[in-house]
Order: structure tokens, then C-alpha cells, then sequence
């Protein structure tokens, strides 16, 4: 019978919470440019001008369909040559992060502008506002409300994606488990104890993202998906 | 800047693909077909009405759905073994990982399109004289699995995606073998955008069938 022992891992907690320190700072990054460039995405693929339309539709479709190991490898070892720039591992992580979450976030903004209904834009512009005054003060207020639930639950998975950030060498808590594991000869402890933080943190949210979820289904207003 | 592209140095490596991408779709295979089957188990476990079964279900779906899938792989390679008298190998490590992880998401699918299904259906096929069982594979399941349809593309989808991960442990794929030929011929520029065209080339079909699939959906409820 194998003698647990999760001292040596809990000697080492401090690494852990650095570790996470690092895992919710590339997913914040990756979040707020996240949501910026997601928009001016959507807005760029919602235009009429083909010439906008089209490149910000393959930007979209590119990065929603390859898998995000693939890009956040090719950021890392291929840009900085292609580029001649350096890239740390924080910065590989960030930018591939924030323009995949882009990606996703773009259609949940199109989703979410399509969704409100017509006659509000033509309303707005009935009173006299402009095209862009019209979005920013009468749809976007709507659609961005219908929106929290798929941007939460994107929040989220982006969480679990930044993990892959460990197979470059950034010091998340997956990494630091790692470490933790070849510093003691503890894997099952080490693992097992990421997985459990993991757990923690990401159901905790999952959790509050569903009260707010309910909180807005009870208020009667639609959500999309 | 003015990088000269030289793709020829990937094609040279033709092998090394042909046996990666060999390893990504036997993996693809192997956690598709699990992550489905494990994940109807866990669907009608949920939807059961003993709550000895309903529980533990729910518990294995939120423990799945709220971990990250690497953590689970790293998990079953490097610490099961521990507990157990064998050795894991990569292939069984990274099919456990994603397989469990893809029933927890395959779960909710499968119940959200049983319980999506009238109840007057369930009444009718046994006003007819079925059993419960017959009534959920002949009249429920059927009607269920066609409004699922597109939210199963879209799992098979994360499911080939998700085999990449697998490099981690240096399991042979696809990504794992764009590692190799970049380390071998120092062209990682040409090796990587190699990896994400194929990628691309063997998803973007299926995220159009999605697509397809959801646009018709739509039309016909």
C-alpha cells in the first residue's frame, strides 16, 4: 500500500501560489485584450466593406479552429524568428491567448449584436444619432447583457487553456507542480495537489458564473449562446 | 525580416508526419469513441432517479469539467502509475485524460437532448406498452441524438484539438513530430505553420458540417 505524504508538496506552497500568482496573470492579460480586440473583431466582421470583413473573418475562423498548442508553439518558437523579436515565455503566452480568446469573444459579440432587434438601431438613428453613437449607446448596452453568460463560461475555459503555458516553460502552478514533483520524488502528491487547486479555483467560478447565469434568466432577459 | 521560406525541409521529414499523424487520429479514434460512449453512461446516470446514481455522476462531471485537461493527462502519466502495480504508457495515459474529459462534457450534451425531448413522447411509448428501456433506445434516444448532433460535431472537434496535448508527455502526433523536424533541421518556422495548415486542413470540414448542421436545426424546430 503507497504511503501518501504531502509534506514535501506543502513544504513547497509557496511555489504553488506563485504558480497561480502567474496562471491568473497571463489569463487576466489574455482576458481584457481579449474582449478589446474580440470587439473591434466583430465590428471589423459586421462591416459591410469586404475588405474588412474578410480578413478579421479569417483571423476569427483561423484561431477558433486550430488547436491552441499549435498556435501558442508557433508564437513562441516560430514568431521570434519570422519577426526578429524576442519573446519570453509570458509574452508568447499572452499574445496567443489574447488573440485566440479574441477570436472567440468576436463571435460572441456578433451573436450578441445580431441578436438585438433591428428596429432598436433604426430607432436610434430615427432620433438623429449617428451609425457608431447608435451602437455605443443603444445595442452594444443590450447585446453586452445578453453576452455575460458565453463570456464567462469563455473566461473560464480560458483558465484551463493557459495550463498549456507549462510545456513552454512559464512558471504556472501546472509548472510548479512539476517542479515540485521532480524536486521530491512526489508525483502523485504534486499532481494530485495542482488538481485539486485547479479544481477549486475553476469550479468557484463556474459556480458564480451560474448564479449570475440564473440571476439574469430569472429577470427575463434572453442570454445567447 | 525577409525570411526566405523553405517548406521543402518539412516535406523531406514526409515520414515523420505520415507516423504523427497516424498517432493524432488513432488517439482522435480511441477518446471520440469513449468520451461518447462513457459520456451517454454519464447522461442517463444524471437523468436517473436514484440518487445513488445521480450523484456520483454529477460529482465525476464537475470534477472533469473543472480541471484542466493537461492536469488531468500530466496526472494519469505521472501519478497513477504510483498507485498502480503497472506502468501507464503515453497513449493510455493521454486516452484516459481525454476521454474522461470529454464524457463529463459529452454527459451534460446527452442529458441536456434527453431532457429536451416532451414528455409526451415517454408517455406515448408506454402507453404503447414499451419498457422504460426500450422507450429511451427506440423513440427518446433517436429524436434526442439529431438535436445533439451539432453540439457532438463541435466535441469531436475539441476532441482532435485536445489530442495535441499529448505532446506533453511526448506521445507521437502530429504537434510532437513538428517539434522533432524543427529541432532536426532548425526550420521551425516552416515546421510549426506546417502543423497549424494541417490542423487547420483536417477541422475546418468539420466546423463546417457544424455550422451546416446547426443552420438546419434551426430551420426544422
Amino acid at each position: 500500500m503507497y504511503r501518501w505524504d504531502f509534506g514535501p508538496v506543502l513544504a513547497n506552497a509557496d511555489l504553488l501560489a506563485a504558480g497561480l500568482l502567474n496562471t491568473l496573470r497571463v489569463t487576466g492579460t489574455a482576458l481584457v485584450v481579449g474582449v478589446a480586440l474580440g470587439l473591434a473583431l466583430a465590428l471589423l466582421r459586421l462591416s459591410r466593406r469586404r475588405l474588412a470583413s474578410w480578413p478579421s473573418g479569417f483571423v476569427i475562423e483561423v484561431f477558433r479552429t486550430t488547436p491552441p498548442l499549435v498556435q501558442l508553439f508557433w508564437f513562441y518558437f516560430a514568431l521570434p524568428l519570422v519577426a526578429g523579436i524576442e519573446m519570453t515565455p509570458f509574452m508568447a503566452a499572452a499574445t496567443t491567448f489574447s488573440i485566440q480568446s479574441a477570436a472567440f469573444f468576436a463571435e460572441v459579440f456578433r451573436a450578441g449584436i445580431a441578436s438585438v432587434e433591428r428596429g432598436q438601431g433604426e430607432a436610434a438613428r430615427a432620433i438623429g444619432m449617428t451609425r457608431p453613437q447608435a451602437l455605443r449607446r443603444v445595442v452594444l448596452p443590450q447585446a453586452v447583457k445578453r453576452m455575460i453568460p458565453a463570456f464567462m463560461e469563455r473566461a473560464i475555459e480560458l483558465m484551463k487553456t493557459t495550463t498549456l503555458v507549462a510545456t513552454i516553460s512559464y512558471a504556472d502552478l501546472l509548472y510548479a507542480a512539476n517542479e515540485i514533483s521532480q524536486r521530491s520524488f512526489r508525483p502523485l502528491e504534486s499532481f494530485t495537489v495542482a488538481a485539486l487547486a485547479y479544481f477549486v479555483v475553476i469550479f468557484a467560478a463556474s459556480q458564480a458564473a451560474r448564479r449570475v447565469e440564473r440571476r439574469l434568466a430569472a429577470s427575463g432577459d434572453s442570454t445567447v449562446r | 525580416m525577409g525570411h526566405r521560406w523553405d517548406f521543402a525541409s518539412v516535406l523531406d521529414n514526409h515520414e515523420a508526419l505520415l507516423a504523427g499523424a497516424a498517432g493524432t487520429l488513432r488517439l482522435f479514434a480511441i477518446c471520440l469513441a469513449l468520451g461518447l460512449a462513457l459520456g451517454l453512461a454519464v447522461g442517463l446516470a444524471r437523468s436517473a432517479r436514484s440518487a445513488w446514481i445521480r450523484l456520483p455522476a454529477g460529482a465525476f462531471v464537475e470534477f472533469f469539467r473543472n480541471t484542466p485537461v493537461l492536469v488531468q493527462i500530466l496526472w494519469f502519466y505521472f501519478a497513477l502509475p504510483i498507485l498502480l502495480p503497472f506502468e501507464v504508457d503515453k497513449l493510455a495515459a493521454a486516452a484516459l485524460g481525454i476521454s474522461l474529459n470529454s464524457a463529463a462534457f459529452a454527459g451534460e450534451i446527452f442529458r441536456g437532448g434527453i431532457q429536451s425531448i416532451e414528455p409526451g413522447q415517454w408517455e406515448g411509448a408506454r402507453a404503447i406498452g414499451m419498457t422504460q428501456a426500450q422507450a429511451m433506445r427506440r423513440v427518446i434516444l433517436p429524436q434526442a441524438v439529431r438535436r445533439m448532433l451539432p453540439a457532438l460535431t463541435n466535441r469531436a472537434i475539441e476532441v482532435f484539438k485536445m489530442t495535441t496535448l499529448a505532446s506533453a508527455i511526448a506521445y507521437v502526433e502530429l504537434l510532437q513530430q513538428g517539434r522533432l523536424i524543427a529541432s532536426l533541421n532548425f526550420n521551425p518556422i516552416e515546421a510549426y505553420t506546417a502543423i497549424a495548415i494541417l490542423f487547420f486542413c483536417c477541422l475546418w470540414p468539420l466546423v463546417r458540417l457544424t455550422y451546416f448542421l446547426e443552420r438546419r436545426l434551426a430551420r426544422s424546430d
